[in-house]
């Protein structure tokens, strides 16, 4: 994986934002995920339209306070995390 | 509503493979959903099938019902009422949930009285917990359908059928060792009564149990976080077409609202009859301490 790649939400997620946290029900195995609130915005991001990493980078570069280094370091992870879980799809566009 | 089923027909073996399902915790087949080319077709094995037509120039669906031939009348209106009617009201946009529900009186007057919801899968307790209550003199509204109406910042939780539907050793629990029973294999029905109050007007919603499925557990009730909530509740939806994301999607958003406005908890108890009392006052206790 690296931070050119472009993802998408999987068709097969539903997400509702509740007390502060993103829940996704991924629908086709029925088991539920939690995202914290940069997670939640970076789900936000991706379901608005297909985005780079590096782009996601960048939007939590600009509206959350954390060394640049640690974002893309973080977000790697997480998205490593959705791709695993097939919560997230890479988008080939 | 009115409704009357057709006469009986077989159920025969149908063209497609089903879209979904509805299993009991020990593996039973309770539904098949299908796609038809006028809607949906729903089969309850050895009981009923469901033809769903969508609506064209009208706009209700058309609801069509065949018993199996073993299956009475009853048991398809009962399909009806407990299955059909809510998972078309989810369809269109209602918040409809499987459980039962008493109304609690407030401390004060009556306007501080108050539904309580218990939220269980099938066999799980839900309909003699409510009659437990009622016969302890709180009111039951509904035996098996929780249909939730948001007005006025409030869910509202309407009355249902003023009936339970209760297998032999609870009606024989509630109602005495006399009790009739026309057969012990099946749910008895009970009219609301003098000693079995029904509680016919809409009250406000204030908590939500969901009843655990270890049935030996000590009796506890712990509070969901929010975002448990939502997974508590959605698997006591009806949910006519999982393949229909929109409106999954919304049905989801509208139990995340209610899983945020109200308090919901994880019930636990021994199945035991003997039990009940304490259950029923430990749920009291613990809504007077909201």
């Amino acid at each position: 994986m690296q931070l050119s790649d472009r993802f998408t939400v999987s068709e097969d997620v539903v997400a509702r934002e509740v007390g502060g946290e993103m829940v996704l029900l991924d629908l086709s195995s029925g088991q539920y995920f939690g995202l914290d609130t940069i997670g939640g915005r970076i789900w936000e991001l991706l379901s608005e339209r297909p985005h780079k990493l590096t782009e996601l980078c960048d939007c939590i570069d600009t509206e959350f306070d954390a060394p640049r280094e640690r974002i893309e370091a973080d977000l790697m992870a997480l998205a490593k995390q959705l791709q695993d879980q097939e919560l997230i799809v890479a988008d080939a566009a | 509503m009115d409704w009357k089923p057709e006469i009986s027909r077989p159920q025969n073996s149908l063209p497609t493979q089903p879209y979904d399902r509805w299993v009991s915790p020990d593996g039973y087949c309770q539904a098949e959903f299908h796609k038809h080319d006028l809607g949906f077709l729903i089969r309850f094995p050895n009981q009923a099938d469901f033809l769903i037509e969508k609506p064209r120039e009208s706009k209700r669906f058309g609801i069509t019902g065949w018993p199996a031939p073993e299956c009475d009348e009853k048991t398809v209106i009962n399909l009806f009422h407990n299955a059909i009617q809510p998972i078309l009201g989810n369809y269109n946009g209602g918040l409809f949930l499987h459980g039962s529900a008493v109304m609690i009186e407030g401390e004060g007057t009556a306007d501080e009285a108050g539904a309580i919801a218990f939220l269980g899968l099938s066999r799980d307790g839900k309909t003699t917990l409510a009659g437990s209550f009622a016969r302890a003199g709180q009111p039951f509204l509904t035996e098996d359908v929780i249909d939730l109406r948001l007005s006025e910042g409030q869910y509202w939780l309407q009355p249902k059928r003023s009936k339970l539907r209760l297998f032999a050793d609870s009606a024989r629990y509630l109602f005495g060792e006399e009790t009739p029973i026309k057969d012990a294999d099946l749910k008895q029905d009970v009219e609301a009564g003098g000693a079995l109050p029904f509680a016919s007007h809409a009250v406000p919603l204030r908590q939500i149990f969901v009843l655990g499925t270890d049935h030996r557990a000590s009796l506890s009730i712990r509070q969901y976080s929010m975002q448990e909530a939502l997974s508590a509740l959605m698997p006591h939806s009806f949910i006519l077409d999982v393949e229909d994301k929109p409106r999954l999607q919304a049905h989801f958003a509208r139990l995340a609202d209610l899983s945020q406005d109200i308090a919901c908890y994880v019930l636990d108890f021994t199945r035991d009859y003997a039990e009940l009392p304490g259950v029923r006052g430990a749920i009291l206790d613990n809504c007077r301490g909201a």
